[in-house]
Protein backbone atom coordinates (compact mmCIF):
# COMPACT_ATOMS: atom_id res chain seq x y z
CA UNK A 1 0.00 0.00 0.00
CA UNK A 2 2.84 2.47 1.28
CA UNK A 3 4.38 2.14 -2.34
CA UNK A 4 1.28 3.02 -4.00
CA UNK A 5 0.71 5.39 -2.08
CA UNK A 6 3.96 7.36 -2.62
CA UNK A 7 3.54 6.53 -6.16
CA UNK A 8 0.84 8.69 -6.67
CA UNK A 9 1.15 11.04 -3.86
CA UNK A 10 2.96 14.16 -4.97
CA UNK A 11 5.86 14.76 -2.84
CA UNK A 12 4.46 17.60 -0.84
CA UNK A 13 1.30 16.54 0.45
CA UNK A 14 3.12 13.10 1.31
CA UNK A 15 3.20 13.33 4.92
CA UNK A 16 -0.36 15.88 4.86
CA UNK A 17 -2.86 14.48 6.95
CA UNK A 18 -6.15 15.74 7.61
CA UNK A 19 -6.71 16.75 11.47
CA UNK A 20 -9.72 15.73 13.24
CA UNK A 21 -11.33 18.84 13.21
CA UNK A 22 -11.38 18.80 9.34
CA UNK A 23 -12.39 15.37 8.95
CA UNK A 24 -15.48 16.19 11.02
CA UNK A 25 -16.27 19.73 8.97
CA UNK A 26 -16.03 17.15 5.73
CA UNK A 27 -18.66 14.28 7.67
CA UNK A 28 -20.67 17.06 8.24
CA UNK A 29 -20.69 19.11 4.92
CA UNK A 30 -21.50 15.47 3.40
CA UNK A 31 -24.94 14.94 5.88
CA UNK A 32 -25.96 18.90 4.92
CA UNK A 33 -25.62 18.11 1.22
CA UNK A 34 -28.22 15.57 1.36
CA UNK A 35 -30.57 18.54 2.28
CA UNK A 36 -30.03 20.48 -0.57
CA UNK A 37 -32.78 21.43 -2.74
CA UNK A 38 -30.42 22.57 -5.76
CA UNK A 39 -26.98 22.03 -6.35
CA UNK A 40 -26.89 24.55 -9.43
CA UNK A 41 -28.12 28.09 -9.70
CA UNK A 42 -31.63 29.40 -10.77
CA UNK A 43 -31.31 29.28 -14.60
CA UNK A 44 -33.48 31.94 -14.60
CA UNK A 45 -31.37 34.16 -12.59
CA UNK A 46 -30.56 36.63 -15.35
CA UNK A 47 -34.42 36.96 -16.72
CA UNK A 48 -35.78 40.22 -14.93
CA UNK A 49 -39.22 38.50 -16.22
CA UNK A 50 -38.47 35.63 -14.08
CA UNK A 51 -38.03 37.18 -10.58
CA UNK A 52 -41.84 37.37 -10.67
CA UNK A 53 -43.54 34.41 -10.96
CA UNK A 54 -46.88 35.05 -13.05
CA UNK A 55 -50.06 35.80 -10.62
CA UNK A 56 -53.35 34.56 -10.98
CA UNK A 57 -55.23 37.32 -9.05
CA UNK A 58 -56.41 37.67 -12.47
CA UNK A 59 -60.14 38.73 -11.17
CA UNK A 60 -62.51 36.89 -13.97
CA UNK A 61 -60.30 33.44 -12.82
CA UNK A 62 -62.12 33.66 -9.66
CA UNK A 63 -65.04 35.16 -9.99
CA UNK A 64 -66.35 33.65 -6.33
CA UNK A 65 -63.86 35.75 -4.61
CA UNK A 66 -65.56 39.24 -3.74
CA UNK A 67 -61.89 41.01 -2.15
CA UNK A 68 -58.63 41.76 -4.09
CA UNK A 69 -56.44 39.05 -3.44
CA UNK A 70 -53.19 40.04 -1.67
CA UNK A 71 -49.77 39.18 -3.35
CA UNK A 72 -47.56 36.40 -2.45
CA UNK A 73 -45.16 39.30 -2.26
CA UNK A 74 -47.14 40.45 0.83
CA UNK A 75 -47.60 36.94 2.67
CA UNK A 76 -43.58 36.58 2.18
CA UNK A 77 -43.37 39.88 4.18
CA UNK A 78 -46.42 39.27 6.41
CA UNK A 79 -44.76 35.44 7.26
CA UNK A 80 -40.98 36.24 7.01
CA UNK A 81 -39.37 33.68 9.64
CA UNK A 82 -36.40 31.70 8.73
CA UNK A 83 -36.05 27.99 9.75
CA UNK A 84 -33.54 28.76 12.32
CA UNK A 85 -35.87 31.47 13.83
CA UNK A 86 -38.85 29.16 14.04
CA UNK A 87 -36.48 26.10 16.22
CA UNK A 88 -36.07 29.08 18.40
CA UNK A 89 -39.04 30.31 18.75
CA UNK A 90 -40.62 26.94 19.24
CA UNK A 91 -38.27 25.91 21.89
CA UNK A 92 -39.40 29.04 24.03
CA UNK A 93 -42.98 28.87 23.22
CA UNK A 94 -42.51 24.70 23.78
CA UNK A 95 -39.94 24.19 26.25
CA UNK A 96 -41.18 20.57 27.48
CA UNK A 97 -40.90 17.52 25.34
CA UNK A 98 -42.75 16.71 23.67
CA UNK A 99 -41.73 19.11 20.92
CA UNK A 100 -40.02 19.02 17.80
CA UNK A 101 -36.30 18.52 19.01
CA UNK A 102 -37.09 16.06 21.44
CA UNK A 103 -38.77 13.84 18.49
CA UNK A 104 -36.01 13.11 16.73
CA UNK A 105 -34.69 9.36 17.56
CA UNK A 106 -31.19 8.45 18.97
CA UNK A 107 -29.24 6.43 17.82
CA UNK A 108 -29.11 3.42 16.64
CA UNK A 109 -27.61 0.26 19.28
CA UNK A 110 -26.74 -1.72 16.05
CA UNK A 111 -22.61 -0.68 14.80
CA UNK A 112 -22.10 1.39 12.14
CA UNK A 113 -21.29 -0.52 8.99
CA UNK A 114 -18.50 1.43 6.48
CA UNK A 115 -18.68 1.19 2.65
CA UNK A 116 -15.99 1.65 0.51
CA UNK A 117 -16.21 5.63 -0.73
CA UNK A 118 -15.03 4.37 -4.19
CA UNK A 119 -17.38 1.65 -5.12
CA UNK A 120 -19.87 1.12 -2.04
CA UNK A 121 -19.13 -2.07 -1.44
CA UNK A 122 -18.32 -2.92 2.63
CA UNK A 123 -14.94 -2.07 3.58
CA UNK A 124 -11.98 -3.39 5.82
CA UNK A 125 -9.32 -0.23 5.98
CA UNK A 126 -8.95 3.64 6.16
CA UNK A 127 -7.18 6.14 4.56
CA UNK A 128 -4.35 7.39 6.35
CA UNK A 129 -4.48 10.77 4.90
CA UNK A 130 -7.92 11.96 5.36
CA UNK A 131 -10.18 8.85 6.76
CA UNK A 132 -12.40 8.12 3.93
CA UNK A 133 -12.98 4.03 4.09
CA UNK A 134 -11.53 1.86 0.77
CA UNK A 135 -12.08 -1.63 -0.01
CA UNK A 136 -8.86 -2.44 -2.47
CA UNK A 137 -5.95 -1.62 -3.72
CA UNK A 138 -7.82 -0.22 -6.97
CA UNK A 139 -10.25 1.89 -5.14
CA UNK A 140 -7.71 3.29 -3.11
CA UNK A 141 -5.79 4.40 -6.22
CA UNK A 142 -9.28 5.88 -7.17
CA UNK A 143 -9.57 7.89 -3.76
CA UNK A 144 -6.03 9.69 -3.69
CA UNK A 145 -6.63 10.44 -7.55
CA UNK A 146 -10.27 11.88 -7.72
CA UNK A 147 -11.33 12.80 -4.37
CA UNK A 148 -8.48 12.47 -0.46
CA UNK A 149 -6.97 15.51 -0.28
CA UNK A 150 -7.33 17.25 -3.65
CA UNK A 151 -10.56 18.99 -2.11
CA UNK A 152 -10.28 20.68 1.06
CA UNK A 153 -13.85 21.20 3.19
CA UNK B 1 -75.03 23.93 7.02
CA UNK B 2 -74.04 20.38 6.40
CA UNK B 3 -72.54 19.75 2.48
CA UNK B 4 -72.79 17.06 1.09
CA UNK B 5 -68.78 17.30 0.08
CA UNK B 6 -65.67 18.80 1.36
CA UNK B 7 -62.12 19.84 -0.38
CA UNK B 8 -59.34 17.98 1.04
CA UNK B 9 -55.46 19.40 0.79
CA UNK B 10 -53.01 17.28 2.27
CA UNK B 11 -50.25 19.50 1.66
CA UNK B 12 -47.06 17.76 1.49
CA UNK B 13 -43.29 19.29 1.16
CA UNK B 14 -42.95 17.54 -2.02
CA UNK B 15 -46.41 16.83 -3.81
CA UNK B 16 -50.25 18.25 -2.26
CA UNK B 17 -52.79 15.76 -2.85
CA UNK B 18 -56.12 17.45 -3.26
CA UNK B 19 -59.21 17.41 -4.33
CA UNK B 20 -62.84 17.35 -3.20
CA UNK B 21 -64.44 14.30 -1.40
CA UNK B 22 -66.67 12.91 -3.17
CA UNK B 23 -63.89 12.54 -6.30
CA UNK B 24 -60.43 10.91 -6.66
CA UNK B 25 -57.60 13.42 -5.44
CA UNK B 26 -55.25 14.62 -7.91
CA UNK B 27 -50.97 14.53 -7.09
CA UNK B 28 -49.59 18.10 -7.77
CA UNK B 29 -45.71 18.88 -6.88
CA UNK B 30 -45.85 21.30 -4.34
CA UNK B 31 -43.27 22.95 -6.33
CA UNK B 32 -42.03 25.70 -8.59
CA UNK B 33 -39.76 24.32 -11.15
CA UNK B 34 -37.46 26.15 -13.80
CA UNK B 35 -36.21 24.27 -17.28
CA UNK B 36 -32.93 24.94 -18.90
CA UNK B 37 -35.00 24.20 -21.72
CA UNK B 38 -37.80 26.65 -21.29
CA UNK B 39 -36.49 30.34 -20.45
CA UNK B 40 -40.15 32.37 -21.19
CA UNK B 41 -42.08 31.07 -17.68
CA UNK B 42 -41.71 29.14 -14.75
CA UNK B 43 -43.76 25.63 -14.64
CA UNK B 44 -46.17 26.12 -11.07
CA UNK B 45 -47.40 22.65 -9.60
CA UNK B 46 -48.72 20.10 -12.22
CA UNK B 47 -47.94 22.67 -15.03
CA UNK B 48 -44.70 20.75 -15.34
CA UNK B 49 -46.41 17.80 -17.58
CA UNK B 50 -46.39 20.60 -20.30
CA UNK B 51 -42.54 21.27 -20.20
CA UNK B 52 -40.81 19.28 -23.21
CA UNK B 53 -37.56 18.94 -21.33
CA UNK B 54 -37.25 18.34 -18.02
CA UNK B 55 -33.57 18.50 -17.63
CA UNK B 56 -31.59 20.33 -15.00
CA UNK B 57 -34.68 21.38 -13.55
CA UNK B 58 -34.42 23.78 -10.69
CA UNK B 59 -36.58 23.28 -7.85
CA UNK B 60 -38.29 26.22 -5.86
CA UNK B 61 -40.04 24.77 -2.42
CA UNK B 62 -42.50 26.53 0.01
CA UNK B 63 -40.93 24.05 2.27
CA UNK B 64 -37.69 23.43 4.06
CA UNK B 65 -36.73 20.43 6.60
CA UNK B 66 -40.54 20.06 6.14
CA UNK B 67 -41.69 22.91 7.57
CA UNK B 68 -44.09 25.55 5.37
CA UNK B 69 -41.09 28.72 5.42
CA UNK B 70 -41.20 30.26 1.87
CA UNK B 71 -45.13 31.72 1.65
CA UNK B 72 -45.02 33.45 -1.39
CA UNK B 73 -43.91 30.51 -3.09
CA UNK B 74 -46.87 28.52 -1.20
CA UNK B 75 -49.32 31.04 -2.08
CA UNK B 76 -48.22 31.21 -5.64
CA UNK B 77 -48.92 27.49 -5.62
CA UNK B 78 -52.13 27.39 -3.45
CA UNK B 79 -53.61 29.86 -5.84
CA UNK B 80 -53.05 27.39 -8.95
CA UNK B 81 -54.33 24.49 -7.44
CA UNK B 82 -57.51 26.60 -6.06
CA UNK B 83 -57.93 27.85 -10.01
CA UNK B 84 -59.51 26.56 -13.02
CA UNK B 85 -56.27 25.08 -14.28
CA UNK B 86 -56.09 22.52 -11.47
CA UNK B 87 -58.84 21.74 -8.74
CA UNK B 88 -61.20 24.99 -8.39
CA UNK B 89 -63.00 25.39 -5.32
CA UNK B 90 -64.98 28.09 -3.68
CA UNK B 91 -64.20 28.15 0.37
CA UNK B 92 -66.31 30.33 1.41
CA UNK B 93 -69.21 27.74 0.36
CA UNK B 94 -67.24 24.18 0.52
CA UNK B 95 -65.21 23.16 3.87
CA UNK B 96 -61.93 22.80 4.07
CA UNK B 97 -59.25 19.44 5.65
CA UNK B 98 -56.03 20.73 5.22
CA UNK B 99 -52.52 18.99 6.60
CA UNK B 100 -49.70 20.42 8.45
CA UNK B 101 -46.72 18.33 9.68
CA UNK B 102 -46.42 17.20 13.26
CA UNK B 103 -45.22 19.71 15.94
CA UNK B 104 -45.76 22.68 13.30
CA UNK B 105 -44.19 25.68 14.66
CA UNK B 106 -46.78 27.83 16.17
CA UNK B 107 -46.36 31.02 13.97
CA UNK B 108 -46.66 28.85 10.63
CA UNK B 109 -49.90 27.27 12.47
CA UNK B 110 -51.25 30.77 13.07
CA UNK B 111 -50.29 31.62 9.51
CA UNK B 112 -52.26 29.15 7.89
CA UNK B 113 -55.17 30.28 10.03
CA UNK B 114 -54.82 33.08 8.81
CA UNK B 115 -54.28 32.66 5.13
CA UNK B 116 -57.25 30.46 4.72
CA UNK B 117 -60.07 32.29 6.64
CA UNK B 118 -58.78 36.30 5.41
CA UNK B 119 -57.19 35.39 1.90
CA UNK B 120 -59.02 32.11 0.83
CA UNK B 121 -62.50 33.19 3.07
CA UNK B 122 -62.63 30.13 4.42
CA UNK B 123 -66.08 29.26 5.83
CA UNK B 124 -65.12 25.90 8.09
CA UNK B 125 -61.60 24.69 8.31
CA UNK B 126 -60.01 21.83 10.04
CA UNK B 127 -56.38 22.19 10.25
CA UNK B 128 -54.82 18.05 10.86
CA UNK B 129 -51.71 16.27 10.73
CA UNK B 130 -51.80 14.34 8.08
CA UNK B 131 -50.76 10.83 10.26
CA UNK B 132 -54.10 11.84 12.04
CA UNK B 133 -56.11 11.50 8.86
CA UNK B 134 -54.75 8.06 8.19
CA UNK B 135 -55.09 6.63 11.88
CA UNK B 136 -58.77 7.75 11.18
CA UNK B 137 -58.57 5.83 8.24
CA UNK B 138 -57.22 2.64 9.72
CA UNK B 139 -58.75 2.54 12.80
CA UNK B 140 -62.21 3.06 10.98
CA UNK B 141 -61.67 -0.29 9.03
CA UNK B 142 -59.64 -2.21 11.67
CA UNK B 143 -61.96 -1.07 14.36
CA UNK B 144 -58.46 -1.66 16.49
CA UNK B 145 -57.54 0.20 19.55
CA UNK B 146 -53.94 1.34 19.00
CA UNK B 147 -52.05 2.19 15.96
CA UNK B 148 -48.54 3.31 14.96
CA UNK B 149 -48.93 5.09 11.95
CA UNK B 150 -45.59 5.60 9.80
CA UNK B 151 -45.25 8.34 7.34
CA UNK B 152 -41.91 8.30 5.35
CA UNK B 153 -42.48 10.99 2.88
CA UNK B 154 -39.43 13.89 1.46
CA UNK B 155 -38.62 15.20 4.33
CA UNK B 156 -38.33 13.01 6.84
CA UNK B 157 -39.87 9.77 8.10
CA UNK B 158 -42.55 10.14 11.38
CA UNK B 159 -43.57 7.24 13.90
CA UNK B 160 -46.61 8.88 15.23
CA UNK B 161 -48.51 6.07 18.42
CA UNK B 162 -52.12 6.61 18.64
CA UNK B 163 -53.88 5.25 21.85
CA UNK B 164 -57.53 4.88 21.75
CA UNK B 165 -57.67 7.70 18.46
CA UNK B 166 -55.28 10.03 20.36
CA UNK B 167 -51.46 10.71 19.08
CA UNK B 168 -49.54 9.81 22.25
CA UNK B 169 -46.81 12.48 22.16
CA UNK B 170 -44.21 11.00 24.12
CA UNK B 171 -43.80 8.55 21.61
CA UNK B 172 -43.45 10.39 18.59
CA UNK B 173 -40.42 9.98 16.72
CA UNK B 174 -38.92 11.55 13.53
CA UNK B 175 -36.32 10.25 11.51
CA UNK B 176 -34.33 13.22 9.73
CA UNK B 177 -34.45 10.45 6.33
CA UNK B 178 -37.02 10.83 3.78
CA UNK B 179 -37.29 10.72 -0.24
CA UNK B 180 -34.83 13.90 -0.56
CA UNK B 181 -32.11 12.29 1.26
CA UNK B 182 -32.38 9.20 -0.89
CA UNK B 183 -32.25 11.12 -3.97
CA UNK B 184 -29.40 13.32 -3.06
CA UNK B 185 -26.76 10.25 -2.09
CA UNK B 186 -27.94 8.74 -5.04
CA UNK B 187 -26.78 12.13 -7.37
CA UNK B 188 -23.69 12.42 -5.16
CA UNK B 189 -22.78 8.74 -5.54
CA UNK B 190 -23.58 8.60 -9.30
CA UNK B 191 -21.62 11.61 -10.20
CA UNK B 192 -18.51 10.06 -8.57
CA UNK B 193 -18.69 7.24 -10.14
CA UNK B 194 -19.97 7.52 -13.69
CA UNK B 195 -22.09 10.60 -14.60
CA UNK B 196 -22.42 14.05 -13.71
CA UNK B 197 -25.98 14.49 -12.59
CA UNK B 198 -25.61 16.71 -9.32
CA UNK B 199 -27.91 19.13 -11.32
CA UNK B 200 -30.66 16.57 -12.62
CA UNK B 201 -32.84 16.13 -9.28
CA UNK B 202 -35.50 15.70 -11.38
CA UNK B 203 -34.81 12.56 -13.41
CA UNK B 204 -32.68 10.66 -10.28
CA UNK B 205 -36.04 11.09 -8.26
CA UNK B 206 -37.20 8.67 -11.06
CA UNK B 207 -34.84 6.92 -11.80
CA UNK B 208 -34.58 6.10 -7.58
CA UNK B 209 -38.36 5.17 -8.00
CA UNK B 210 -37.97 2.92 -11.25
CA UNK B 211 -34.61 1.27 -9.90
CA UNK B 212 -34.51 0.84 -5.99
CA UNK B 213 -35.41 -1.90 -3.78
CA UNK B 214 -35.37 -2.46 0.01
CA UNK B 215 -33.03 -5.76 0.55
CA UNK B 216 -34.30 -8.28 2.79
CA UNK B 217 -30.95 -9.75 3.17
CA UNK B 218 -28.50 -6.77 2.60
CA UNK B 219 -25.13 -8.93 3.07
CA UNK B 220 -26.69 -11.85 1.07
CA UNK B 221 -27.68 -9.23 -1.91
CA UNK B 222 -24.15 -7.27 -1.38
CA UNK B 223 -22.51 -10.62 -2.22
CA UNK B 224 -24.84 -10.81 -5.54
CA UNK B 225 -23.86 -7.27 -6.55
CA UNK B 226 -20.28 -8.19 -6.47
CA UNK B 227 -20.59 -11.25 -9.13
CA UNK B 228 -19.88 -10.97 -12.57
CA UNK B 229 -21.75 -11.86 -15.43
CA UNK B 230 -25.50 -13.65 -15.35
CA UNK B 231 -25.61 -14.85 -11.64
CA UNK B 232 -25.44 -10.78 -10.66
CA UNK B 233 -29.20 -10.51 -10.87
CA UNK B 234 -29.45 -7.48 -9.57
CA UNK B 235 -26.76 -5.39 -11.72
CA UNK B 236 -29.48 -3.11 -14.57
CA UNK B 237 -29.03 -0.21 -16.72
CA UNK B 238 -31.34 2.88 -16.31
CA UNK B 239 -31.68 4.10 -19.95
CA UNK B 240 -31.85 7.88 -19.45
CA UNK B 241 -34.42 10.14 -21.18
CA UNK B 242 -33.27 12.21 -23.58
CA UNK B 243 -36.68 14.12 -24.43
CA UNK B 244 -37.28 12.87 -28.02
CA UNK B 245 -37.72 9.77 -27.80
CA UNK B 246 -37.91 8.49 -24.34
CA UNK B 247 -39.95 10.84 -22.14
CA UNK B 248 -39.33 9.08 -18.79
CA UNK B 249 -36.13 6.21 -18.23
CA UNK B 250 -36.46 3.10 -17.21
CA UNK B 251 -34.64 0.27 -16.36
CA UNK B 252 -33.30 -2.89 -18.94
CA UNK B 253 -31.04 -5.61 -18.37
CA UNK B 254 -27.35 -5.05 -19.28
CA UNK B 255 -26.95 -5.86 -23.00
CA UNK B 256 -23.53 -6.90 -24.21
CA UNK B 257 -21.30 -3.99 -25.82
CA UNK B 258 -21.95 -5.20 -29.30
CA UNK B 259 -25.68 -4.78 -29.24
CA UNK B 260 -25.23 -1.26 -27.66
CA UNK B 261 -28.53 0.28 -28.52
CA UNK B 262 -26.95 3.66 -28.75
CA UNK B 263 -29.07 5.23 -25.36
CA UNK B 264 -27.37 6.85 -22.71
CA UNK B 265 -27.33 4.96 -19.30
CA UNK B 266 -26.49 4.89 -15.78
CA UNK B 267 -25.34 1.28 -14.21
CA UNK B 268 -27.23 0.18 -11.54
CA UNK B 269 -25.97 -2.42 -9.14
CA UNK B 270 -25.27 -2.16 -5.41
CA UNK B 271 -26.99 1.47 -5.64
CA UNK B 272 -30.26 -0.11 -6.14
CA UNK B 273 -30.38 -1.30 -2.76
CA UNK B 274 -27.92 1.00 -0.96
CA UNK B 275 -29.72 4.08 -1.31
CA UNK B 276 -33.14 2.80 0.41
CA UNK B 277 -31.55 0.94 2.88
CA UNK B 278 -30.13 4.51 4.51
CA UNK B 279 -34.20 3.85 5.91
CA UNK B 280 -33.12 1.35 8.00
CA UNK B 281 -30.29 2.36 8.58
CA UNK B 282 -29.54 6.01 8.50
CA UNK B 283 -25.94 5.85 10.10
CA UNK B 284 -24.60 4.10 6.77
CA UNK B 285 -24.48 7.86 5.27
CA UNK B 286 -23.41 9.39 8.75
CA UNK B 287 -26.57 10.34 10.01
CA UNK B 288 -26.70 8.99 13.66
CA UNK B 289 -30.14 8.16 14.10
CA UNK B 290 -32.13 4.88 14.29
CA UNK B 291 -33.51 3.26 11.27
CA UNK B 292 -37.61 2.70 10.94
CA UNK B 293 -37.67 -0.43 12.46
CA UNK B 294 -35.76 0.30 15.59
CA UNK B 295 -37.55 3.81 15.88
CA UNK B 296 -41.02 2.03 16.17
CA UNK B 297 -40.26 -0.55 18.59
CA UNK B 298 -38.30 3.16 20.66
CA UNK B 299 -41.80 5.06 19.81
CA UNK B 300 -43.71 1.55 21.04
CA UNK B 301 -41.81 1.53 24.57
CA UNK B 302 -42.34 5.41 25.18
CA UNK B 303 -45.85 4.43 26.02
CA UNK B 304 -48.24 2.99 28.65
CA UNK B 305 -47.10 -0.97 29.10
CA UNK B 306 -50.63 -1.77 28.38
CA UNK B 307 -51.01 -1.03 25.13
CA UNK B 308 -48.01 -2.13 23.77
CA UNK B 309 -49.80 -5.17 22.49
CA UNK B 310 -52.35 -3.21 20.63
CA UNK B 311 -49.71 -1.25 19.16
CA UNK B 312 -47.57 -3.87 17.74
CA UNK B 313 -50.84 -5.65 15.77
CA UNK B 314 -51.60 -2.54 14.09
CA UNK B 315 -48.43 -0.59 12.14
CA UNK B 316 -49.97 0.98 9.53
CA UNK B 317 -47.09 2.52 6.87
CA UNK B 318 -47.73 5.20 4.11
CA UNK B 319 -46.07 7.92 2.02
CA UNK B 320 -43.70 8.11 -1.29
CA UNK B 321 -40.75 5.68 0.35
CA UNK B 322 -43.11 2.83 1.72
CA UNK B 323 -43.61 1.95 -2.18
CA UNK B 324 -40.26 0.81 -2.71
CA UNK B 325 -40.03 -3.05 -3.18
CA UNK B 326 -39.58 -5.00 -0.08
CA UNK B 327 -40.33 -2.00 2.59
CA UNK B 328 -43.42 -3.73 4.41
CA UNK B 329 -41.55 -6.93 4.46
CA UNK B 330 -38.39 -5.38 5.58
CA UNK B 331 -40.54 -3.31 8.16
CA UNK B 332 -42.20 -6.71 9.58
CA UNK B 333 -39.43 -8.97 9.58
CA UNK B 334 -37.09 -6.04 11.35
CA UNK B 335 -40.11 -5.46 13.83
CA UNK B 336 -40.57 -9.49 14.32
CA UNK B 337 -37.07 -9.58 15.45
CA UNK B 338 -37.00 -7.19 17.98
CA UNK B 339 -40.44 -7.14 19.60
CA UNK B 340 -40.57 -10.19 22.58
CA UNK B 341 -41.97 -13.60 21.41
CA UNK B 342 -45.14 -13.28 22.87
CA UNK B 343 -46.46 -10.50 21.15
CA UNK B 344 -47.95 -10.96 17.56
CA UNK B 345 -47.08 -8.25 14.83
CA UNK B 346 -48.83 -6.79 12.20
CA UNK B 347 -47.82 -4.32 9.38
CA UNK B 348 -50.05 -3.00 6.87
CA UNK B 349 -49.12 -1.31 3.97
CA UNK B 350 -51.59 1.52 2.87
CA UNK B 351 -53.39 0.99 -0.37
CA UNK B 352 -52.14 3.70 -2.36
CA UNK B 353 -49.96 4.82 0.07
CA UNK B 354 -49.40 8.59 -1.40
CA UNK B 355 -52.77 9.37 -1.18
CA UNK B 356 -53.62 7.13 1.90
CA UNK B 357 -54.10 10.45 4.51
CA UNK B 358 -55.61 11.91 2.14
CA UNK B 359 -58.46 9.27 1.89
CA UNK B 360 -58.69 9.62 5.36
CA UNK B 361 -60.22 13.02 5.36
CA UNK B 362 -62.71 11.63 2.90
CA UNK B 363 -63.42 9.32 5.73
CA UNK B 364 -63.34 11.73 8.35
CA UNK B 365 -65.88 14.38 6.78
CA UNK B 366 -68.46 11.65 6.79
CA UNK B 367 -67.78 11.40 10.86
CA UNK B 368 -71.46 12.15 12.40
CA UNK B 369 -68.79 14.69 14.83
CA UNK B 370 -66.77 16.21 11.84
CA UNK B 371 -68.09 19.65 12.29
CA UNK B 372 -66.89 20.40 15.85
CA UNK B 373 -63.61 19.30 14.88
CA UNK B 374 -63.58 22.15 12.74
CA UNK B 375 -63.42 26.06 13.15
CA UNK B 376 -66.25 28.39 11.47
CA UNK B 377 -65.43 31.94 10.21
CA UNK B 378 -67.66 33.35 12.24
CA UNK B 379 -65.24 31.40 15.45
CA UNK B 380 -62.54 32.99 14.03
CA UNK B 381 -63.84 36.40 13.48
CA UNK B 382 -65.26 36.71 17.11
CA UNK B 383 -62.45 34.64 19.71
CA UNK B 384 -59.38 34.61 16.98
CA UNK B 385 -56.56 32.88 16.56
CA UNK B 386 -56.27 31.15 20.32
CA UNK B 387 -59.32 29.35 19.77
CA UNK B 388 -57.58 27.99 16.91
CA UNK B 389 -54.70 26.25 19.01
CA UNK B 390 -57.29 25.17 21.15
CA UNK B 391 -59.47 23.58 18.63
CA UNK B 392 -56.59 22.18 16.49
CA UNK B 393 -54.18 19.21 18.31
CA UNK B 394 -51.45 20.03 15.94
ZN1 LIG C 1 -14.14 -0.22 -3.31
ZN1 LIG D 1 -7.99 9.77 1.61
Amino acid sequence: MTTRESGRVKEGEKRRVLDDAARKRRARKAVEALEQDNFHEDPHADLVMSKKVPKFSDSNEKPTRKKKAKSAEYYKMRFRKTFAQLVEEDASYRPEPPNYMSAQVGPSKFPDRHFCAVCGFLSNYTCISCGARYCSVRCLGTHLDTRCLKWTA
Amino acid sequence: MSETFCYILDNGAYTAKVGFSNAEPKVVPNCIMKAKSERRRPFIGSQIDECRDASGLYYILPFQKGFLTNWDTQKTIWDFIFSKECCPVNLSETPLIVTEPIFNFSSVQEAMTEIFFEEYECQTLLRINATDLAEYQYRKTHNNECTVVVDSGYSFTYIVPYIKGKKYREGIRRIDVGGKVLTNHMKEILSYRQLNVMEESYVINQAKEDSCFVSQDFMADMEIAKRKGPTNTIVKDYVLPDYTTIRRGFLRDVVRPDEDLEQQTLRLNNERFCIPELLFRPSDVGIPQMGIPEAIINSIEACPEENMESLLENIILYGGNTMFRGFRDRTYNEVRALALDHYDVNVTLGENPVTYAWEGGKMMFRDPEFYSFCLTREEYEEEGRPLAFERFDI
